[in-house]
């Protein structure tokens, strides 16, 4: 082989190395069209998304049912669930934790009160989700945490893996102080979710919560996304909640002055 | 879309159980401040009572900055001095605080304040 011919070889090989990696970056990043903005589906009314209905009318998902808590906490549930909604017709909302600015956390955030964000990127899918700034990074491949590994946080910690065309994301490590739907929950819960795409415009989220010590079987909901082309998500730091508890009354007043 | 606005989870932020939950007045006043903040944003106004005919400071709850600028609004679209018409829910408590529900602008322009604050059932 002469030097040219040689070269020419190892050009050769350059090309098809380049060539080849942007199909190589490509498989790694498995991107299967989740990338983009999301509002929740069936659409929610003026100012919370598009207002713009999908091509194809999908059935909207059941009504979430209640959680199958293991007693005294199915009846301490209902009591509260009962007692608040008493307190709201009266027009003394019970505190919660909007109040104070505290963010939904896992599973509440993927209710997607507001638009959310899915980007996937290499190794990892990202939800945004934008009532208060919420933030949650699917880890894709990585060993699964063990729930007393998890460092306990608002969002918890997930990791992800590609079951066909399904995305099986299984999170742990959600702080016992948050309460999706006023339902407490151990640090062994673990909330799996099964997201397909329904169509190009709807996304699926079968939701699955387990906990062993708060609840008798798996606690199950869906939950549908319609994709919102071109929404950019919007800043929501809550700053400012005028509305405070009462000391005395314990009750949500507004803070007029 | 409208028949969804029952539905929506208010709860996310709070309740708006604060307010009359049926009555409805209207008021025509001057913007003092608007507080572009989340999770509400506050109009403030100085308007006249309808029964009395005092002027009085009102604040007037709004939905967060995302569902106003989805509704239409912008931050900048209110000023100081700005002669505004609304249609508010007051505070059961009697004090001068509403939930507001439409805002008409000097040049007639109407906006929505979403759909958890609920329709306007005056005119």
């Amino acid at each position: 082989m002469t030097p040219t011919m040689r070269l020419q070889s190892i050009g050769a090989v350059l090309v098809a190395v380049v060539v080849v990696a942007p199909g190589f970056a490509q498989s790694r990043s498995a991107a299967r069209g989740l990338t983009g903005s999301w509002e929740a589906y069936p659409l929610r009314g003026e100012g919370f998304g598009s207002g713009v209905q999908p091509k194809v009318r999908v059935a909207a998902p059941a009504p979430i049912s209640e959680p199958p808590l293991r007693q005294p906490h199915l009846d301490e549930w209902r009591a509260l669930q009962a007692r608040n909604a008493e307190l709201v017709r009266k027009g003394l909302p019970p505190p919660s934790t909007g109040m104070a600015c505290i963010p939904e956390g896992m599973p509440g955030m993927m209710q997607a009160t507001f638009p959310m964000e899915i980007l996937e990127t290499p190794g990892q899918i990202t939800v945004i989700e934008e009532a208060f700034n919420q933030v949650r990074r699917i880890y894709l491949g990585a060993p699964a945490l063990a729930p007393e590994d998890a460092e306990p946080r608002f969002a918890g910690q997930s990791t992800g893996r590609w079951d066909g065309a399904v995305l099986v994301v299984t999170t742990v490590g959600v702080k016992d102080s948050v309460h999706f739907r006023n339902t407490p929950h151990s640090m062994k819960m673990r909330i799996i979710e099964r997201l397909r795409l329904v169509n190009d415009e709807i996304l699926e989220n079968q939701v699955t919560v387990e906990d062993p010590e708060y609840l008798t079987t798996p606690w199950t909901w869906t939950w549908m996304y319609k994709r919102w082309p071109g929404y950019k998500i919007q800043e929501y730091v809550c700053e400012d909640n005028r509305y405070f508890e009462d000391p005395t009354l314990r009750y949500q007043r507004l803070r007029v002055q | 879309m409208i028949a969804a606005a029952s539905a929506v989870p208010v709860r996310a932020h709070h309740s708006f159980a604060v307010y009359e939950p049926t009555l409805q007045i209207k008021l025509s006043g001057v913007v003092t401040t608007l507080k572009w903040t989340n999770p509400h944003v506050y109009l403030e106004i100085d308007a006249s009572d309808p029964k009395t005919g005092e002027t009085r400071h009102w604040l007037l709850e709004c939905a967060s900055t995302s569902i106003l600028n989805r509704a239409g609004w912008k931050f900048n679209m209110l000023k100081p001095g700005d002669k505004i018409t609304v249609i508010v829910s007051p505070l059961r408590t009697g004090e001068p605080a509403a939930l507001l529900k439409q805002l008409t602008l000097a040049d007639g322009s109407k906006y929505s304040n979403g759909a958890a604050a609920g329709r306007v059932t005056i005119e």
